[in-house]
């Protein structure tokens, strides 16, 4: 860490431990966003692998299938695991949420280092996976029984698991306690920005569901490394149970991602356009809330070819359609908040435009599968792959950059917009929809999910054309998004340091972390007074005449 | 990010920084990952004890390094970790629940109970267990009232007869274990052990958890230094400890 940094002239550490060492929400903030694009990173190469390997028939890359299910294991693990999750409720949450509710840090800040600590550590050891000749190769899912009787290394990714659930559990109770005793006096709960909100409601689920997780993963090295029953039928276990607990936590963990970069997508366009939020309090207790009441119920649809009773599966067909319910309310609440504004397009608002056409084609395309009889052909085929890309590679990745292009003069006081912003966000758009289109056509004619090749269906042509043609597209699509996301990053770097200097509320937002803050805020974050709002005072506060 | 040095002037705060979480992560990351590998996967007995001889002193120190800053610098907003701790065990609950569910559904699913192999249950070991940690729960207490007295003395005395409590708890915990094993009764036993021993074990996990926070309350408290906060948090996790072990004993000794 080369910027110099000064303290207030008294008890001088050096530059490096007040960033390395920190116990200060904003650098935390920075140390996870730091932590979580790395590993976007590495993981985004391997999703390049992975799409090199599928554009032609037969083995172009990988050596062994072996080899190809450790760079799925590692995509699919740390995408969600220590991008999205890290990326949402760690960077965003940590930097903004304080700030937005005039908090001069969080609860527990030592906790809070002890956090950002964890996620790093459980990098490394998710990254020991390219050095140990054993690698996990068990998708981010690991099933039993193949992940118990595999002859890789389950425990590192057992630990990986434990090591970011502790973590995030940690975050929650933090989040929780700031948010419930720390809010500036006077501020209500009707007047906390949306993603104060949603962020929230992201933590109570961590809090509740992640030790199932836990439990499951736990279960499945003492299984494998104690040989212990858990799913192992021939002693009275059940495989089943491995898959229940670990979708009882890995569904609501969608909305662990989905609802974070919701909130930030209502304080982009609210600022954007300068207008209050749709439908506040539906958007609140019937949108969020909602989400978070029906999230448990839910799992079973991903277990529905798993042999699970028919009274099951139509119960949790009725809740899985029930969900988009809430998803509809806010996403009503989110266009409505665009209606009659006057729109600002700069890069954050382009990337949130962008999401409410993913969120669409995400959404409507996940009805299908919540239909059992519709996921029996549709299940386990490229079409889901391209669902849940939608939903969480898309819509909530570019959730992130828009909340990252939106924040970035509060973070640096320089802007990152401009002409390589504009360039890569049309490639990443373009690219996104080039990669992921062609996978629902061909998955609706029953191309695999995580094969390595397809030579069964060399044979079969969709609307004229072959599996390989449309595995060409959706590579070259892949490889669009690698130019847009580098480029991305370049300019992330260059304008943090030599980017257009920026005043401290650029986009005249009503909300605290902008009026009340320098740009970036220094330790306890408000100068010398404390924040006080009035019960007239809201962070949407555009059209009161 | 010239304007760090402006804002940094404007108000008497600096930037806050500790090495307590990070030696704390760091030695926990060595004691459980690293060395479980190296033992259970790799095979290799001294790379073990390297990483897990470290990784102690590590979180030792860290932990030490934590105990000492909560106790000399001001927290933001005092007596909120009596919040974020029941917060905590929220999360606590639902991973035990996730055991005995697992447990439940093993139960449900076998015809014969105990299956195959299990040797007979000696059932006055958790009977007295019950009792110590019953005891062990009231003496916290006991201590905690003392220190809301002012009694600094009295709260050290009673706060020993707890860890003295948990320790012979522990202790019978490794005298059950000891003698089930010399039976032929081991985790990959069948179904009930299987249950046994990941339920007991993770109990027993979190009695020791509970043990070495007494000792980092108790290690300042001799020198005159303690925090009636830190003092309830340590003591309310000892409560839910007991608590749950009242559902251990049930599902798994007495049902």
């Amino acid at each position: 860490m080369s910027t110099p940094t000064t303290t207030a002239g008294h008890a001088a550490a050096p530059a490096w431990k007040e960033w390395v060492l920190t116990t200060d929400h904003k650098r935390i903030g920075v140390l996870y966003l730091v932590g979580s694009m790395a590993a976007f990173g590495v993981a985004g190469l391997m999703a390049l692998i992975i799409r090199y390997e599928q554009m032609e028939l037969g083995m172009q890359f990988i050596e062994s299938g072996t080899e190809y299910n450790g760079y799925l294991y590692f995509h699919g693990a740390a995408m969600i695991l220590a991008f999205l999750i890290p990326g949402l409720t760690g960077f965003a949450a940590n930097y903004f949420l304080p700030l937005m509710i005039g908090a001069r840090d969080v609860a527990f800040p030592r906790i809070n280092a002890f956090s950002v600590w964890l996620f790093f550590f459980a990098i490394i050891l998710a990254l020991l996976s390219f050095i140990v000749p054993d690698a996990p190769d068990i998708m981010w899912t690991g099933y039993p029984p193949y992940a118990v009787t595999t002859a890789a290394n389950t425990s590192l990714y057992v630990f990986t698991v434990h090591l970011l659930g502790f973590s995030s559990i940690l975050g929650a109770v933090n989040f929780l306690v700031t948010v419930i005793y720390m809010r500036a006096p006077g501020m209500g709960w009707n007047q906390l920005n949306v993603f104060v909100w949603t962020t929230v409601a992201a933590f109570v689920i961590q809090l509740v569901f992640i030790p199932v997780l836990a439990a499951a993963v736990t279960l499945l090295l003492f299984d494998k490394y104690l040989g212990t029953h858990f799913y192992d039928p021939s002693a009275g276990g059940d495989v089943l149970l491995y898959q229940n607990l670990f979708w009882f936590y890995s569904h609501p963990a969608v909305y662990v991602i989905f609802l974070p970069a919701v909130g930030i997508l209502f304080d982009i366009m609210a600022t954007m356009a300068k207008n209050r939020v749709f439908n506040y309090k539906v958007a609140i207790y019937a949108g969020i809330w909602g989400i978070v009441g029906i999230a448990g119920i839910v799992w079973v649809h991903h277990l529905y070819i798993a042999g699970m009773p028919d009274w099951i599966r139509l119960g949790h067909m009725v809740t899985t359609l029930l969900i988009s319910v809430p998803v509809g309310l806010l996403t009503i609440s989110l266009w409505g908040t665009l209606y009659k504004g006057a729109i600002t397009y700069n890069t954050a608002m382009m990337y949130a435009a962008s999401c409410l056409y993913l969120i669409l084609l995400g959404g409507l395309t996940g009805i299908p599968l919540a239909i059992p009889s519709m996921t029996l052909h549709l299940s386990e085929t490229s079409y889901v792959h391209a669902h849940f890309h939608f939903i969480m590679a898309l819509f909530s990745a570019f959730a992130l950059f828009a909340g990252i292009y939106y924040w970035f003069p509060k973070m640096t006081g320089r802007f990152a917009d401009g002409g390589m912003a504009t360039f890569s966000f049309w490639a990443n758009f373009v690219g996104v929809n080039l990669t992921f289109w062609p996978l629902f056509i061909i998955g609706k004619e029953g191309m695999p999910r995580r094969y390595w090749d397809y030579e069964m269906f060399k044979d079969v042509q969709v609307m004229g054309y072959s599996f390989e043609d449309y595995h060409l597209i959706a590579t070259i699509g892949a490889f669009i998004i690698a130019i847009g996301m580098i480029t991305q990053t370049i300019n992330f770097i260059y304008s943090a340091f030599k980017g257009k200097p920026a005043p401290t509320n650029p986009w005249n937002s009503r909300s605290l972390e902008w009026t009340h803050t320098a740009s970036p805020p220094g330790p306890g974050n408000f100068g010398g007074t404390d924040v006080v709002v009035d019960e007239n005072w809201s962070p949407y506060e555009y059209n009161t005449k | 990010m010239t304007s760090d040095a402006d804002t940094a002037h404007a108000h008497a705060h600096h930037w806050e920084w500790s090495w307590a979480p990070l030696w704390t992560v760091a030695g926990t990351f060595l004691l459980v990952p690293i060395a479980f590998s190296f033992y259970f996967v790799y095979d290799d007995l001294l790379l073990t004890a390297i990483a897990a001889g470290v990784g102690t002193v590590l979180t030792l120190a860290g932990i030490a390094k934590w105990v000492d800053e909560g106790l000399s610098e001001t927290p933001l907003l005092a007596g909120v970790a009596n919040i974020g701790l029941p917060i905590f065990i929220l999360s606590e609950i639902f991973i035990f629940l996730s055991l005995f569910s697992s447990y439940w559904m093993m139960r449900l699913g076998i015809d014969a109970w105990p299956p195959e192999g299990t040797p007979h249950i000696v059932l006055w070991i958790p009977l007295v267990m019950t009792v110590v940690l019953v005891s062990s729960s009231v003496t916290a207490h006991i201590a905690e009232e003392k220190l809301e007295h002012g009694n600094l003395s009295g709260f050290n005395t009673w706060w020993i007869w707890t860890i003295v409590l948990g320790s012979v708890f522990l202790g019978f915990t490794v005298y059950e274990y000891a003698h089930l094993i010399g039976e032929g009764f081991i985790p990959s036993t069948n179904a009930y052990s299987t249950a046994f021993y990941t339920i007991t074990g993770f109990h027993a996990s979190h009695v020791l958890v509970g043990l070495g926070a007494f000792v980092a309350v108790l290690i300042p408290a001799l020198g005159g230094r303690t925090n009636k906060t830190f003092v309830s948090c340590v003591s309310v996790y000892w409560h839910f400890v007991d608590i749950v072990w009242f559902f251990v004993v049930s599902q798994i000794y007495f049902w």
